[in-house]
């Protein structure tokens, strides 16, 4: 436990330091939700989640890639895989938990007849999923530019796909438009169940993969052998 | 009585490494200070030439260890530390050399009362 | 004779005597220094260049004052039949190495012929084609750059690398920064790592693979940027660990402290041979 909260901490201490990028991760969710918000103030609820998951994703992404070169390191001292991920995961789900709150607290005094819980939740969500997402693109795609696109595509996709086609749910965030929609326009709760559903599957397969590729990447190679001692 | 300069330095070679660790366990110091600290506690003047081997023979065997620092406004300049292993010989060491000089001196002392 | 020409015949006469152009650059400054501070005529002070050359080789190669070393202690690292191809050009092939508890083994060999590589193995971070490296206890490791978090102070770097090892935050600090002064450094607590010089970045490598007192040691030219007195503090520090009873491998390409290691293993050749 020791272990995980000291990553986690010096991950938060890493992100902290990174001023420029803090401002632009909290930037960017305001552009998305201040492009719509004159002519469509539902969409622009869901582009300011989508927008919160790419930068939460994007900030995983380079926190992932810049911890690449130390993780070994840190294997070869003690540290175990899980620790490693867990420990980063908890970082930025922290960020990512630090910047929706002044994010719902906008939506809960700009909009009206919104489900407030529900948007809660969309955030919640994202969070939950964005943080894995970015560290399994970070293990998938070593250098940074190819992420980056990656997620741009995702989140280009996840804007212009339809919602209602079977191809769109394969997206991480197809959660969000679903949810999205039960907050907005007060539909049936069959919306908020799928998305849920959608929702977890992706945070539990998300980071499933990233603590199974972390524990692969940083096992113990069968070529050494390793006795205590005296 | 003036001390026979060849005596002395034979005397001086058997205890300098000595005088070194005692004064540097007072503090860090570089050769000049030290070769006056010897100076001003009575071993006569140390000439570099015999302090410096002795420094590096010190340094060698673990006993001090040693940096280079800049001065505020002089050169840098190399400072000698003890170590832990040297504080260690130092004690032990001390304790040899004063049972020594205290049987030097018992004897010495019948020849004084003479 | 005035003290340049003075101090100029000395450093001719240490490289007669046989001592390394890194210590005999420290002997030479020490002496100018000396000059600078008394004042003192060159040749009064510490005599002929040849005779001071002399007595300061005698005090470096003569008898040696540290208590007798012990026997080499337990195998606590065992290298065997470890061979190695990239694109099919064999890097390392069948390489064995042997290192006790109480010697240091130095990696030599041209450039590009696997020194870095064959560490990597050594420390698990690589696999080998074939072959096995039995560890006899922990290991640390410093790299040859890189390694460090760009925007983690060295404490932070204490503390992260300590709590892998089980040292409690207080403990490693202290082990961090006790370990920094034995190296010449103390380290500022705002300085990020990216903003600190790649001598400073260095030793602060060596710190962290240090953390913990692992049993065995692979150092991969861990004192590149690092001026004459703390590379040669490096060494001294090396040496120390050896006596504490580490088992030590040193990766290096300077062959002048050859001298002064217990195993040579030369890659380029791939024959281990004992010093």
């Amino acid at each position: 436990m020791t272990k995980t909260c000291t990553v986690a901490e010096m991950a938060l201490r890493e992100i902290a330091r990174r001023r420029s990028v803090l401002v632009m991760l909290l930037l960017l969710p305001l552009t998305f939700y201040l492009s719509r918000r004159g002519d469509h103030l539902g969409q622009s609820i869901r582009f300011l989640c989508l927008g919160l998951g790419w930068a939460l994703s994007t900030a995983a992404l380079f926190a992932g890639s810049a911890a690449r070169a130390i993780e070994p390191r840190l294997r070869l001292c003690g540290y175990r895989g899980h620790h490693l991920v867990l420990g980063r995961l908890a970082a930025l789900w922290t960020v990512g938990a630090t910047l929706s709150l002044p994010y719902f607290l906008l939506i809960r005094f700009d909009q009206h007849d919104v489900r407030y819980g529900a948007v809660a939740l969309i955030m919640a969500i994202t969070v939950v999923v964005a943080a894995p997402f970015g560290l399994a693109l970070s293990a998938a795609l070593p250098r940074e530019l190819e992420g980056t696109l990656v997620l741009l595509t995702v989140i280009g996709l996840q804007m212009m796909m339809d919602p209602a086609g079977t191809s769109s749910r394969i997206l991480p965030f197809w959660f969000s438009r679903e949810i999205g929609t039960y907050a907005v326009d007060h539909t049936d709760s069959g919306y908020l169940e799928r998305g849920l559903i959608h929702g977890a599957t992706f945070a539990v397969v998300l980071t499933a993969l990233v603590v199974a590729n972390s524990s692969i990447r940083l096992r113990q190679r069968s070529h050494l052998q390793f006795s205590s001692p005296r | 009585m003036r001390v026979n300069q060849e005596r002395r330095a034979q005397w001086l070679r058997g205890v300098l490494d000595l005088c070194v660790l005692a004064i540097l366990a007072r503090g860090e110091s570089y050769g000049y200070e030290l070769a006056q600290s010897l100076e001003a506690a009575g071993l006569g003047p140390i000439q570099g030439g015999t302090l410096y081997p002795v420094l590096l023979r010190l340094q060698r065997s673990g006993l001090v260890t040693a940096h280079w620092r800049e001065g505020v406004a002089g050169p840098a300049r190399k400072y000698y530390r003890l170590s832990a292993a040297g504080s260690e010989t130092l004690r032990l060491t001390a304790n040899d050399w004063n049972a020594f000089a205290g049987g030097v001196g018992a004897v010495l002392r019948e020849v004084a009362a003479q | 004779m005035n003290p340049q020409v003075w101090l100029a015949a000395l450093a001719g006469e240490l490289s007669r005597h046989g001592i390394g152009p890194d210590l005999a650059g420290h002997v030479v400054a020490e002496a100018a220094a000396h000059l600078r501070d008394s004042g003192e005529a060159p040749l009064s002070a510490f005599g002929p260049p040849a005779a001071y050359a002399a007595a300061v080789a005698d005090s470096v190669g003569g008898p040696d004052l540290r208590p007798p070393r012990r026997v080499p202690g337990a195998v606590r690292l065992n290298v065997r039949g470890v061979t190695k191809r990239y694109r099919r050009r064999p890097v390392l092939t069948g390489v064995d190495l042997t290192v006790r508890a109480g010697e240091i083994a130095a990696v030599v060999g041209a450039n590009g012929c696997g020194k870095s590589t064959f560490l990597r193995i050594c420390a698990g971070l690589a696999s080998p084609d074939r072959g096995k490296v039995y560890v006899n206890g922990t290991v640390g490791y410093c790299p040859q750059d890189s390694g460090t978090c760009g925007f983690l102070t060295p404490e932070e770097h204490f503390v992260l690398i300590g709590a892998g090892r089980g040292m409690p935050r207080t403990a490693a600090l202290r082990t961090g920064r006790a370990n920094a002064a034995a190296l010449d450094w103390s380290p500022v607590s705002a300085t990020q790592a990216r903003h600190l010089s790649g001598g400073t970045r260095q030793k602060l490598n060596l710190i962290m693979a240090r953390m913990g007192e692992p049993d065995v040691l692979l150092l991969d030219e861990p004192y590149q940027g690092f001026d004459r007195g703390t590379y040669l503090d490096f060494w001294h520090e090396v040496w120390r660990w050896r006596d504490a009873g580490k088992a030590i491998v040193v990766v290096t390409h300077l062959l002048n402290q050859l001298d002064r290691v217990d195993i040579v293993l030369d890659l380029t050749s791939t024959k281990e041979r004992v010093a």
